[in-house]
């Protein structure tokens, strides 16, 4: 019984909540945001219909309190709420009390999310499809000595996850025994601080993987297609910095293979909506099970860009009960996608966060360039969230012309008052390995092992040291003439306004 | 003419500036080179030298001798000195860094987690000593180099921002 849905709440912010009203936009739906303390005048709420205070800054008491969010869909009268990604994307009672509600909740159903969210329980199910999967071994309320011999059996490297886990949240890599215990302490409290479920496993650490993803679609009458894969192997704290689409690896035969299997897997779960299949492909091209995401995700637009199906589009048909648009065949490939996270991070500092104003924020634009961007200028980046500010997205008809068009946008940025991933790119763009399309995500480790992703050239170096000495003359300039009147106790601003006006124009010359 | 010692990622820039109505005539390392700066707003101006055209955005903290250029999407860390003070500092074989305390300021925004030291500890190089969650991740505050630790200035459960004092060493 298709349901025309004529309002959405987003429960999300930053750069996803703006794809999602900009989704909306093009449907001729009403989108409505919502917005914590800190994020009255943010972005996402400057594009909305309609904005609901949800509460303080910290998203624990706002961007995830169920209650908060319902209450603000109630009174807006939304038929539907859109998750996003993080927050409440894949939490099972949220999902259940939207459907209790009678609001359409977008994405997979609560008992769907609640299987394939749960790592250990996908694993098994993956299993049973006959699947490959990683080896691993579950940690049932293990004390060290237990855990300790059971990660000796899998075997060192190995890696500790959440159970409830992603996003690289409680994932530590152990290299060697004695590190074992610091690690597992580590990894279930953050997970128990991230998803309130402290419970780890252990799994085989691969060894130069390679990070493989499968976006997939299912509609409520049983049919499943994929639309590629996704290479996302440039990864930071096992969080992904860059993807591309395809992936320089991939071959039509394996590609077929894998999709087969990435649909195979979730329609056994009775999945509808979108969703991604996640890989660990090794050197010699055997693939692993790895988990499904059960939400639309970051990279998304990748595959958009290749495809030209709009997923968030499809989404919201989806969970108005239309059959899929498109069929296995119809999806294409078409060129390369290469996808950039320009996070507020200070990557030469080990990609510290980096919060402050942007005080200059100017996007690259022109052919096959496109940027998902949540923050303007003179945005406020606070450090309670998410630290991704914006996507950059580039096309290009082969790998080659993707990689110049990427290098070309990232330098047309101007951005200011904070620290950005930026350079970070752009040195990325330039290895010689990266272009090879030799990746894995060891890749930084391996490339930049001491965080130094300067790319310099001399005439850049001399233009930046010519702009600073200008900087501090222009500046002595203006404070020194203020220093002689230092004695007069009383002055008209508006003398000193113009003075400080025909200092400008003049340049101060004495 | 005013000239200054600029530092830029290792290199050295000794630049001579002279402000002329056509803009300025400089020398960078006794060289000519010609300097033309239009401005844009309070900090960014389009830089013509010698006619390589540069859009560039310089921040100063207002504190040190630091600035920060931002420039071709990325940004680039200079040090800009009074040339004849420098080389006096450089001749008292100090370096510019030398100044710095014993103090140990936090390296991000975040919640103080955990204190792995109290005062009086001996701390190794990488020896864990506060944990921070900054941005939903937990991240291990490692000991620089070997020291003492004089004086611990924050709580668990603080709120530090970039540059606030955690811990003093001896």
């Amino acid at each position: 019984m298709p349901a025309q849905i004529k309002k959405i709440l987003i429960a999300n912010r930053g750069e996803i909540a703006v794809r999602i009203i900009r989704a909306c936009r093009d449907l001729g739906i009403d989108a409505v945001a919502v917005y914590s303390d800190c994020d009255k005048t943010a972005y996402h709420v400057r594009l909305a219909d309609e904005a609901y205070h949800i509460g303080p800054s910290p998203s624990t008491q706002s961007y995830l309190v169920h209650d908060r969010i319902i209450d603000a869909a109630k009174r807006s009268h939304a038929d539907a709420i859109h998750p996003g990604y993080g927050f409440l994307a894949e939490n099972t009672q949220f999902a259940q009390r939207c459907a209790d509600e009678g609001l359409i909740f977008i994405g997979p159903t609560a008992k769907t999310i609640s299987l394939l969210g749960d790592k250990l329980q996908a694993r098994a199910a993956a299993l049973e499809a006959g699947l490959p999967v990683v080896p691993g071994v579950t940690l049932d309320g293990d004390d060290l000595n237990a855990a300790l011999a059971k990660a000796g059996r899998v075997g060192f490297p190995v890696l500790i996850k959440a159970a409830a886990g992603g996003g690289g949240k409680g994932m530590r890599v152990v290299e060697k025994p004695d590190q074992f215990e610091e690690s597992l302490q580590r990894a279930s409290s953050e997970a128990k601080s991230a998803f309130g479920d402290g419970r780890v496993y252990i799994e085989k650490y691969l060894v130069r993987p390679r990070h493989i993803e499968m976006q997939i679609l299912c509609d409520r009458y049983g049919n499943g297609i994929h639309l590629n894969e996704r290479e996302c192997s440039i990864q930071r704290r096992h969080q992904k910095l860059i993807e591309e689409s395809p992936s320089p690896v991939m071959t039509p035969e394996l590609r077929k293979e894998m999709g087969r299997a990435a649909v195979d897997i979730v329609k056994r779960t009775g999945y509808v909506g979108a969703g991604t299949v996640e890989f660990m492909v090794s050197q010699d091209l055997s693939y692993y099970f790895l988990e499904v995401n059960t939400r639309l995700q970051v990279e998304h637009p990748v595959t958009e860009m290749i495809t030209g199906v709009d997923l968030v589009k499809e989404q919201i048909a989806i969970a108005e009960g239309e059959p899929l648009h498109y069929r296995q065949e119809d999806i294409k490939l078409d060129g390369h996608a290469i996808e950039c996270r320009i996070y507020a991070e200070d990557p030469e500092q080990g990609f510290t966060p980096s919060t402050g104003t942007l005080r200059h924020y100017r996007l690259p634009a022109g052919p096959g360039v496109r940027v998902d961007s949540g923050v303007v200028i003179y945005s406020e980046i606070p450090v309670l969230y998410d630290p991704l500010l914006a996507k950059l997205i580039v096309w290009g008809k082969d790998r080659h012309e993707a990689i110049s068009r990427t290098k070309r946008a990232l330098q047309e940025y101007r951005v200011s008052g904070i620290k950005t991933t930026i350079g970070f790119h752009l040195a990325v763009m330039h290895n010689a390995r990266f272009i090879a399309g030799d990746l894995s995500t060891a890749f930084l480790a391996e490339e930049f092992p001491d965080n130094k992703y300067a790319i310099l050239d001399d005439a850049t170096r001399r233009c930046a040291a010519i702009a600073a000495a200008l900087e501090k003359f222009t500046h002595e300039r203006k404070i020194l003439p203020a220093r002689r009147d230092a004695g007069v106790a009383v002055k008209s601003g508006w003398s000193s306004y113009h003075r400080r006006a025909n200092l400008r124009r003049f340049g101060g010359s004495r | 003419m005013p000239r200054y010692l600029v530092s830029v990622e290792g290199e050295e820039y000794d630049i001579e500036l002279e402000y002329r109505a056509d803009g300025y005539r400089a020398r960078v390392n006794g060289a000519p080179v010609r300097v033309t700066s239009h401005q844009l707003g309070e900090t960014r101006s389009v830089l013509l030298v010698d006619d390589r055209c540069f859009e560039v955005d310089v921040h100063s903290n207002g504190v040190d001798d630091t600035r920060t250029v931002f420039m071709l999407g990325i940004e680039i860390q200079a040090r800009v000195e009074g040339y004849h003070l420098a080389k006096l500092r450089s001749t008292a074989g100090m370096t510019a860094e030398q100044s710095v305390q014993k103090k140990f300021a936090a390296p991000m925004p975040g919640l103080i987690l955990e204190l792995k030291v109290a005062p009086g500890d001996k701390v190794a190089k990488g020896d864990p000593l506060v944990v921070i969650e900054a941005m939903k991740m937990e991240n291990v505050i490692k000991a620089p180099g070997d020291a003492v630790i004089k004086a611990v200035k924050v709580s668990k459960g603080d709120s530090v921002e970039k540059g606030d004092q955690m811990l003093e060493f001896e």
